[in-house]
């Protein structure tokens, strides 16, 4: 740093060294950034400074990000604020904060139906019981793996199994969005078989299931198309 | 982007979200795909994992669906979608009591490694970003990535000038400190200050 010729740019080396990263994204105003250039001119740290950050700017820029297709979530959203118009509104009206969720009040008759919805469960299980014991003692249990050899349908590229809470709606929209379409299931182990809705590459298709939350398990059963 | 069209993108977010205001939701839907990426790109400074960058964005634009009708203009539209999201990640994260959930280097998913991008700079940088306390990433991200002003990420994060002036000196600072060519001293000016 040399500042022998004009010692006020000593002082001003704190403030404008701090202005250097919006110099980088060019969003000081004239006035502002011609300060900047002025001591940029006397301040060799200040240049170095500059150098570093237009460094970091440019790697930032051309950092890789996984592209995600927003479609499937917008459906989400639209979902949920189909299910939210009926509902009070859960945000204040200051400034767009989110405000913390409205207490749920108990209504007088809903304890007596809560009462009576689990003395029916109760009736009902005791019927049931009476007469699955004695079937379920004659009948070997029937399951298979999710991994077992079974048969499958032919065009099969992919089996997910998906969240047991899932919507119709928010399943629909995963698939349009990796282009799949059911071909078969849910077996009892909850697997969907799906086919291919478009040439998109089977890996695609997995990849974007399996960056979905409400996508317990998905797996190709394409040889060769399985993990990137 | 030019400043014309910058402009342009300002005067239809704002027709946007007087659409939205009025409850249509078509608006909605176009000013949700406008951000997506940005916001998505954004929050994946919060969080490696999709599903949470899907969810704080959803959980923004039901914000923005409801308070639409209370925008002033006092800021952009951009500034404010932004700030709706940075506070909704903040509160999300809060609510995982930890920064747990957050971006560590082993939780980069392999596919979001190019290789014909992946240089060794890229690496040093990467690591010395994460290695950032979250606002000080953040400050970055939202001037380096998103292009906003000081006084805009001032606006975004509810801070004064001082305090974003300060978290983007030690994020440089530390930053310096992850990437050796730059903090040996013998970077060189000329070379990179182009």
């Amino acid at each position: 740093m040399k500042f022998t010729h004009r010692s006020g740019e000593a002082r001003q080396h704190p403030e404008i060294s701090a202005l250097i990263p919006w110099y980088v994204n060019g969003t000081l105003d004239e006035r502002e950034a011609q300060r900047v250039e002025a001591h940029l001119a006397l301040c060799a740290m200040c240049r170095e400074d500059l150098a570093q950050e237009r460094y970091v700017y440019r790697g930032m820029n051309s950092a890789p990000f996984v592209e995600h297709i927003p479609a499937a979530s917008l459906k989400r959203l639209q979902a949920q604020l189909d299910g939210a118009e009926a509902a009070p509104p859960a945000v204040s009206a200051a400034n767009g904060r989110p405000a913390a969720e409205p207490a749920r009040r108990a209504l007088p008759w809903q304890g007596w139906m809560a009462a009576s919805v689990a003395l029916m469960a109760v009736a009902l299980g005791l019927v049931a019981a009476d007469r699955w014991l004695p079937y379920r003692a004659r009948v070997q249990p029937d399951y298979y793996t999710v991994t077992a050899p079974i048969p499958r349908p032919p065009n099969e590229v992919i089996r997910a199994v998906f969240s047991p809470h899932i919507t119709l709606v928010e399943m629909q929209a995963i698939l349009d969005e990796a282009q799949l379409r059911i071909v078969s299931g849910p077996t009892e182990a909850g697997v969907y078989s799906l086919a291919a809705d478009s040439h998109r590459p089977v890996n695609e298709s997995l990849a974007l299931l399996r960056g979905h939350a409400q996508v317990r398990f998905a797996e190709s059963t394409v040889p060769g198309a399985g993990d990137p | 982007m030019t400043m014309a069209a910058k402009n342009s993108t300002k005067g239809r977010d704002s027709e946007l979200l007087v659409a939205v205001a009025g409850g249509d939701r078509q608006a909605l839907a176009e000013l949700y795909l406008g951000y997506h990426r940005r916001l998505a790109r954004f929050l994946s400074r919060f969080t490696p994992r999709y599903e949470n960058v899907e969810e704080i964005i959803n959980d923004t634009f039901m914000v923005v669906w409801q308070s639409a009708k209370d925008f002033r203009n006092a800021s952009q539209v951009s500034t404010w979608v932004i700030g709706i999201a940075y506070r909704t990640a903040l509160k999300s994260l809060r609510r995982q009591k930890n920064h747990a959930a957050a971006r560590s280097l082993d939780e980069y998913p392999e596919q979001t490694v190019d290789p014909a991008l992946e240089t060794e700079v890229q690496d040093w940088l990467t690591r010395g970003l994460n290695r950032l306390p979250i606002e000080q990433r953040l400050t970055l991200e939202l001037a380096y990535h998103m292009g906003h002003s000081l006084e805009e990420i001032a606006a975004i994060t509810e801070c004064p000038v001082g305090t974003v002036k300060a978290r983007m000196f030690h994020a440089r600072e530390k930053l310096r400190l992850s990437l050796p060519a730059l903090g040996g001293g013998g970077f060189d000016v000329t070379a990179r200050n182009q």
